[in-house]
């Protein structure tokens, strides 16, 4: 039976084999005490190993939650990308660039376009402006209306001619004040 | 992960909103304005054809084959009165919203207003018309659907007839 370690000086080994310590006694001891060195040792392997097995659960730990994190980075920076419209946008996401300048130049020309291009007779419509006045047919014209007339030095008479073909005709017969009085 | 920053990073536009909506604001709003601009200027516009008449009765009908579009109205009262129609003048004006226009005749003058173009078919025109001698024979306003007529008739010496035929489009 060996005889019972001293709990203060296993203490102070651990201690050593740690590198907490740099007692000069306890090198000494080391030198002389085979058991001691032997102690030294075994703390030291199960030090080994007890590190070893912690480093590598932190190893473990460490990439599983940088890997979570990445996924749910990835998750939010681009949507799924499973339809035709994703790709699609993703296609003008890396040439927005040529398709913005190509766009703007198509409408600037529209517009010039439309701006410049010369008046065309419209069917239906008539005139320097050429796309203001609707001209109805016959049947749907309104009777002309006479807002004002002033016939000086003579006799206004208002005479509405309909015609189904060629629609309303107002004459305006003035008559002459001497030629009345002739009359 | 130095990629990724780099692809967030170039990315400034993102946060201030979709880029495409500049584009279809530039496609589709600028054409629009334009052809807005465009119809605005041509709304207060119309052309009318002014025919000056001179008219008699003679022994033979005569109607100037240049006043077709108004024969058939002349050949049916009150102008039956005569029969002999010669055009003296033909002018095409466009009228631009009260502004009043000359209209040059071998006799006497005129001059047409647009005064508004109504319901998107009628004129309102003010038309002054003045003899030989520069006196006001007519100053009339009436509002006619495009396309209609309106022939203004003043009584000469000698059963002759001096009448301006207008229509506008």
């Amino acid at each position: 039976m060996s005889k019972p370690s001293d709990p203060r000086s296993d203490l102070e080994l651990m201690e050593h084999a740690d590198g907490e310590t740099e007692d000069a006694g306890v090198a000494a001891r080391l030198e002389r005490d085979p058991d001691a060195r032997a102690k030294i040792q075994a703390i030291q392997e199960i030090g080994e190993l007890v590190r070893g097995h912690l480093e590598l659960s932190a190893d473990a730990a460490h990439d599983a939650k940088f890997a979570a994190m990445w996924r749910r980075i990835d998750d939010q920076i681009e949507a799924p990308v499973a339809g035709l419209w994703s790709r699609a946008m993703r296609w003008f996401d890396r040439y927005r660039g040529h398709v913005i300048t190509g766009a703007v130049s198509a409408g600037a020309v529209a517009a010039l376009a439309l701006i410049l291009r010369p008046s065309m007779p419209d069917p239906g419509r008539y005139g320097a402006g050429s796309t203001v006045i609707d001209v109805r047919p016959v049947a749907l014209r309104a009777t002309p209306e006479i807002d004002a007339l002033d016939t000086p030095g003579g006799t206004g008479t208002v005479i509405n001619l309909d015609d189904d073909e060629d629609g309303h005709t107002t004459v305006i017969w003035v008559t002459p004040a001497d030629t009345v009085e002739g009359i | 992960m130095s990629e990724r920053v780099s692809e967030r990073g170039d990315a400034p536009w993102r946060a201030k909103g979709c880029p495409w909506a500049a584009v279809v604001m530039m496609t589709v709003v600028v054409p629009a304005l334009a052809g807005t601009m465009k119809e605005a200027r041509a709304d207060v516009t119309t052309e009318c054809e002014f025919l000056e008449i001179s008219a008699k009765a003679g022994d033979k009908p005569a109607i100037d084959h240049e006043l077709s579009p108004v024969e058939k109205k002349l050949k049916k009262p009150p102008f039956s009165t005569w029969n002999q129609f010669k055009l003296l003048s033909r002018l095409q004006k466009p009228l631009a919203k009260k502004k009043a226009e000359p209209i040059p005749l071998k006799i006497g003058s005129a001059t047409a207003t647009l005064v508004e173009i109504v319901d998107k078919s009628k004129v309102r025109l003010t038309i002054t018309m003045d003899d030989h001698k520069g006196k006001q024979v007519a100053n009339n306003t009436a509002t006619v659907e495009a396309g209609d007529y309106l022939i203004y008739v003043h009584g000469l010496p000698n059963n002759e007839g001096h009448l301006l035929s207008l229509t506008c489009k």
